[in-house]
């Protein structure tokens, strides 16, 4: 039956060219079930899709040329783009620990210090293999906690190896233990190897700390050795308890100082034994939250020039859902991000205008407009929100050169709107992927009319923001003037506002101090507060009102502008489908119609009738889908096999039967068999497929269903 | 440690004539190292310049009569001894006492540590090295002198290096009369030292191993060896079925508090102050520990908060002065007694001020009613809700599930108990003490789904729930998608201990979970979440 399948494949090519998705290197999950068709049908197909080749080159048309170059300029602008993401991404994280870094290095140092008071052991004292020291004090191993604050780890892999990687550049020994060095088949003989071939980068036969110790006092530099411990969490507590106190007995030989990465402070006391605890002297580090961090890299990449990509208002949102509900890691947000960025690239052909978007400007597009003047005339239709405005015509490029520009400047405009914005929401604790979601959102910018006075609704972030402008006290309020200046020192007509404002400040302030000499009667500098007040309040109000200028004058969502789909990725559907593929579900529908991907005329042509000529494993799964969640064997295979073998001549049958009954009756024997071993590989390959379970040894007749509806 | 710092110069100028006593340690390490590689010699063996018996005696206040019984049993010059097994309770001097004995009689040992020495192999191959006198450095691969991994091997070697030591010894001990290079050893008596018996119980081949070193000194048959054990456990635990002799014990009880007294103040600059400080803290702690190893990193901090008002760090107390600054302690001090586990905080110098170590265990319920609403790290919320309906499912018995989780909305079709008789109140302490000993319960992965699905689908039927800020986005497009990333969820909820996989179901072989945080913890997550767990909480 497989080679009648494969078969009907072969059979129905001349009539019908081989479509795009069954080439070579286009897996879909049926073909991983499907059966290798035999040599003979695998020759022969090979032969006619080398006859169908030429007729597909016939007819591809000369556009052809002009669409590999396309694909060309648009892998290469993808490429460009994402790397400077990336960049700045890896850039951004290293950034954001820096502080918490320079904080673990000092803390090492006057641990070190602490370690080198207790002991002053010689090289010689140090090899020997009794402990030299007797205070109690001495064998306690300084310890820094770094608390990842996050339940998930991914992230902080990065992290710790840039840790290692700073603390190696400031002079210190550094050796990075996994969690997976402390599991219990290991034991602390693993753990002990893993830091002599770290530090000795040799391998060593019996892996004992004694040799550690001559390896650090043949160097001769006091220098602290430093051991990181990535992630408590996963570690085997008995071994890494048994390592600790190991350590600690070796602290006056070899100034070890551990350094520990877990989610929360309590951890430690959770996982390891009360002795090893009793070792630890620990001092905490806080490396910066997931939310944090985002922020950092969404004001990077999204917000602040960076590469000109940008998102929409549904894709940011439904970013923002599945890092807040989802999977809280950072690495699936910046893979989502990919995910979109090379979708854009890959759908909008304009894209590749992208490269050196963001570098200076009119002169990059002058040269790309040459080359993509045809490009242009071809594909400008496709961008809808230009449709009524340009027609295809000799100034199109022209057009799109100044559209270009305008789209940047605008993107500066908004960016540090959104900035200032964000600054001023910072007291309150709004995130700035919230803002982003609700500033990009293309009908809150509609419902905004112009004249109006309160510029969004209320409860949102944006009135938020705007409501803590209103109530910043004095002292923030001057700070939050002066990273506005930072942000829009840019734009000179905004920044000649936010000066206004300072100078404003200033005068104000100066005129109350001279309204207030020292020495005055308590009721009048009551009276005088209140001035002082109200005068604040007033100028806290011109900010009010120029941060919702900013809001209303510059805060134009991407999509409401003109050829923003060069720039704008707004496919969430696509986005969406490549984040959360479903694999079982598609290989259910595979199964359920494995004719339309097998594209067999014989069984295409019935719909609904299961035929022998089918693929076994499809037979099987539609058959499987008459019962409930238990399915019988027995009936299960009686009705497979009445598929494979119509009995609707019956009749004809029995007298056959009554005839040659020793002939027929071998050859169904036969068949039987066959039948029978295709039944159990289908079975097997449905319960590699994940859509079913092996029968229990107490139910031994019936199959358990696994997934259930599409 | 006051002891041992001013003879050290002193020793090696006597032992490398070549390098010169009086320069820089660090730089001298090299050519050190090279004296040490050309000429080992059986002085290595012995711990370092020997010190008198009455500093040996002040050293350790409290031990004078070990000490004595200790000089007893090895004897005099050249004397065999039977071996001997010292034990006591931990941070009770044993290994101290042992390694500074030696290095007042001057005489040879070797000495090994369970603690380091984790396998069979390591532990004999590190007896041999120092036997051989052989260093293991750079120049040699870092390779040990013999290979050796099993007992019978061992047993040959060390009776082969055991006599050519011993041998060497003799020599040495004819020679050193007249040649003043080497250092006079006492005897040519060596003595092996296992230190951290008791950890050699929770290896695997501790069965094969223990007898063998109880019988080692019947095997060797060498008069000139001694064997000593340490152990912190009692011998009872170690000889039940062994045939063997049963080495002599030396008992080393916890230390009175009078003793500690005398060794807390060994080394501290204001003596008057420090004991002072000694009559405050010292009683409270005794009832709690007498480890030294306990008592000294906490008395040194609390010395310091101690010592905080002071301007004078020199100054003597009086009464009124000791007064005050025991109120100011004393808050510290119950603290102290209560945590486990001390994590400092590091703060920058000009937040000096608010320099506060915080604590875990005991003190974190008065100390966390302030943020009791926020969760220190993060989750997303499909992880939380896994959380809480793991949480249910270890809490709740699984018959309740039907009823929590109807249509109706749970928690009304529960019943109400008033009664409060005396019965039924035992009844309920046998109940929750059975909870505490018992621990969560274990459920399997289709339960834990199954009300995963639940509680999310009552989250978002409730109309209180989105209603924030977040109702303008709507959430109505990814409910499908809470589902499929639930199991990657479950992996990482087991990889942050949150969730442990338990042994499997016998009759239906599948896995079954655990949820391992405590009722706090999951009440701060449903808080989070405003979900209420409490209604869903089943209580006896």
């Amino acid at each position: 039956m497989a080679s009648s399948a494969s078969a009907a494949v072969v059979g129905s090519s001349p009539h019908r060219p081989l479509p795009p998705a069954l080439s070579d290197n286009n897996l879909q999950p049926l073909f991983v079930l499907h059966k290798a068709a035999s040599e003979k049908e695998d020759r022969k197909s090979v032969r006619r899709r080398m006859n169908i080749a030429p007729a597909d080159h016939q007819r591809v048309d000369a556009g052809e040329c002009m669409d590999g170059f396309q694909e060309q300029l648009q892998r290469e602008a993808f490429e460009f783009v994402w790397s400077k993401i990336e960049k700045t991404i890896k850039a951004v994280l290293k950034n954001i620990n820096s502080d918490a870094f320079s904080e673990i290095n000092s803390w090492i140092l006057e641990s070190f210090q602490a370690i080198n008071s207790f002991s002053s052991t010689s090289s010689y004292e140090a090899t020997r293999s009794f402990p030299t020291a007797i205070d109690p004090a001495s064998k306690r191993l300084f310890t820094g906690l770094v608390l990842t604050r996050n339940m998930e780890f991914v992230d902080d892999l990065m992290t710790f190896e840039d840790l290692a990687q700073h603390l190696k550049s400031q002079g210190c020994h550094v050796a990075n233990l996994s969690s997976l060095e402390f599991s219990a088949d290991n034991g602390t003989g693993g753990c002990i190897r893993s830091l002599l071939r770290q530090f000795l980068l040799s391998a060593v036969d019996a892996a004992d700390m004694s040799i550690l110790s001559s390896w650090y006092h043949a160097l001769g530099n006091g220098t602290p050795v430093v051991v990181i411990v990535n992630e408590l969490e996963r570690c085997c507590g008995s071994v890494l308890s048994d390592f600790i106190i190991m350590l600690s007995e070796w602290v006056v030989k070899i100034p070890v100082i551990l350094i520990i990465g877990a989610s929360t402070v309590d951890v430690p006391g959770n996982i390891l034994h009360f002795n090893a605890l009793r070792c630890l002297c620990s001092c905490k580090f806080t490396l910066r939250t997931p939310v944090e961090r985002m922020d950092a890299i969404i004001e990077a990449v999204l917000v602040k020039k960076c590469s000109g990509f940008s998102i929409s208002q549904k894709v940011a949102v439904f970013m923002r859902n599945y890092f807040t509900s989802h999977d809280g890691t950072l690495s699936a947000f910046i893979r989502a991000l990919k995910i979109a960025c090379a979708q854009h690239f890959v759908t909008e052909p304009l894209s590749c205008l992208l490269k050196g978007f963001d570098e200076d400007e009119n002169q990059c597009f002058q040269e790309k407009y040459d080359f993509l003047q045809e490009a242009i005339s071809k594909y400008n239709w496709s961008i809808t929100s230009c449709r009524r405005r340009s027609k295809v015509d000799e100034r199109g490029g022209k057009k799109l050169v100044s559209a270009m520009v305008e789209l940047k400047r605008l993107q500066d405009g908004w960016s540090c709107a959104l900035m200032c914005l964000y600054e001023a929401g910072k007291r309150s604790q709004i995130h700035l992927l919230d803002l982003l979601c609700e500033v990009l959102d293309p009908d809150l910018y509609a419902s905004r009319s112009p004249d109006s006075n309160s510029s969004s609704r209320k409860g949102s972030f944006i009135s938020q923001a705007i409501q803590n402008v209103r109530d910043l006290p004095e002292a923030q309020f001057i700070n939050l003037l002066k990273s506005w200046e930072k942000h829009v020192i840019a734009i000179p007509e905004i920044h000649g506002k936010v000066k206004d404002l300072q100078y404003m400040w200033k005068f104000g302030n100066a005129k109350r101090r001279k309204e207030q000499p020292p020495d005055m009667p308590r009721t009048q500098t009551s009276q005088n507060h209140l001035n002082v007040q109200r005068a604040s309040k007033a100028v806290n109000d011109r900010a009010a009102i120029f941060i919702e200028y900013l809001i209303n004058d510059l805060m134009q969502p991407m999509e409401c502008v003109p050829f923003h789909e060069i720039v704008c990725f707004k496919n969430v559907e696509k986005l969406k489908a490549a984040l959360a593929g479903d694999p079982r579900r598609q290989i259910q529908v595979d199964l359920l119609g494995s004719c339309r991907t097998l594209h067999c005329s014989c069984c295409c042509r019935y719909r609904d009738i299961l035929l022998p000529s089918m693929q076994d494993t499809s037979i099987m799964y539609t058959l499987s889908q008459e019962h409930g969640d238990v399915i019988n064997l027995y009936d299960w295979y009686e009705s497979f096999k009445l598929i494979l073998q119509p009995t609707n001549k019956g009749k004809h049958k029995k007298q056959s039967i009554f005839s040659k009954k020793k002939d027929t009756g071998k050859s169904e024997k036969l068949n039987e068999v066959a039948i029978q071993g295709r039944f159990c590989r289908g079975v097997t390959e449905l319960q590699i497929a994940g859509l079913l379970k092996m029968q229990s040894k107490r139910r031994p007749d019936y199959l358990q269903r696994v997934a259930f509806g599409l | 440690m006051a002891k041992e710092e001013s003879p050290r110069v002193s020793r090696r100028s006597t032992r490398s004539a070549t390098s010169t006593p009086t320069s820089n340690k660090i730089t001298e390490g090299g050519t050190e190292e090279a004296v040490d590689l050309c000429s080992p010699s059986v002085s290595d063996l012995v711990y370092g310049d020997p010190i008198s018996l009455d500093v040996l005696l002040s050293t350790f206040p409290g031990r004078k009569n070990q000490i004595l019984d200790l000089i007893q049993l090895l004897g005099p010059l050249n004397s065999p001894t039977l071996p001997f097994f010292v034990y006591g309770g931990p941070s009770t001097g044993k290994t101290s006492v042992i390694l500074q004995l030696f290095r007042h009689l001057n005489r040879p040992f070797v000495y090994s540590s369970f603690r380091t020495c984790y396998s069979l192999r390591i532990l004999f191959e590190s007896i041999l090295n120092q036997l051989i006198l052989h260093h293991r450095n750079a120049a040699n691969g870092y390779s040990s002198a013999k290979r050796c991994d099993k007992p019978s091997d061992f047993v040959i070697l060390l009776r082969e290096a055991l006599t050519g030591v011993i041998k060497s010894l003799k020599e040495s001990v004819g020679k050193s009369k007249f040649s003043k290079s080497e250092r006079p050893i006492n005897g040519y008596m060596t003595y092996l030292i296992f230190d951290n018996l008791e950890v050699v119980r929770e290896w695997g081949k501790a069965s094969s191993l223990l007898p063998f070193l109880f019988n080692l000194y019947d095997i060797l048959k060498i008069p000139e060896v001694g064997v000593i054990f340490i152990s912190s456990t009692s011998p009872d635990m170690f000889y039940s079925n062994m045939s063997c002799v049963e080495p002599i014990p030396i008992y080393f009880p916890s230390y009175a508090e009078n003793d500690l007294r005398q060794i807390l103040l060994r080394n501290q600059a204001n003596q008057k102050l420090y004991s002072s400080f000694l009559d405050v803290v010292l009683r409270p702690f005794c009832r709690i520990t007498r480890r030294l190893d306990e008592l000294c990193p906490i008395f040194a901090t609390l010395y310091m908060q101690y010592c905080k008002p002071l301007s004078d760090p020199g100054a003597v107390p009086n009464e009124d002065m000791k007064r005050r600054l025991y109120s100011n302690l004393q808050p510290e001090i119950s603290s102290a007694l209560n945590e486990i586990f001390r994590v400092q905080s590091r703060s920058s110098p000009e937040a000096e001020t608010s320099r506060k170590p915080e604590q875990i265990g005991g003190k974190r319920k008065l100390a966390s009613s302030e943020k009791l609403n926020e969760l220190d790290f993060h989750m997303c919320t499909s992880a939380k809700y896994l959380l809480i309906s793991s949480f249910l499912a270890s809490r709740n018995p699984a018959t309740l599930d039907a009823s929590l989780f109807d249509s109706t909305g749970g928690s009304d079709s529960r019943k109400r108990r008033r009664k409060s008789s005396d019965k039924v109140k035992a009844q309920q302490e046998t109940a929750e003490e059975e909870l505490l000993t018992k621990g969560p319960g274990s459920f399997p992965l289709e339960r834990l789904l199954a009300i995963y699905q639940c509680l999310t689908s009552v989250a978002e039927g409730s109309p209180d729930e989105e209603a924030g800020p977040d109702d303008w986005i709507g959430i109505g497009g990814e409910n499908n998608m809470l589902s499929s990333d639930v199991l990657l969820q479950i992996s990482s909820l087991c990889n942050a201990n949150i969730l442990v996989k338990g042994g499997s179901c016998p009759l239906e072989g599948s896995t079954r979970y655990r949820c391992m945080v405590s009722e706090d913890l999951a009440l701060k997550v449903a808080r989070t979440l405003r979900f209420p767990l409490a209604k869903y909480i089943y209580r006896r």
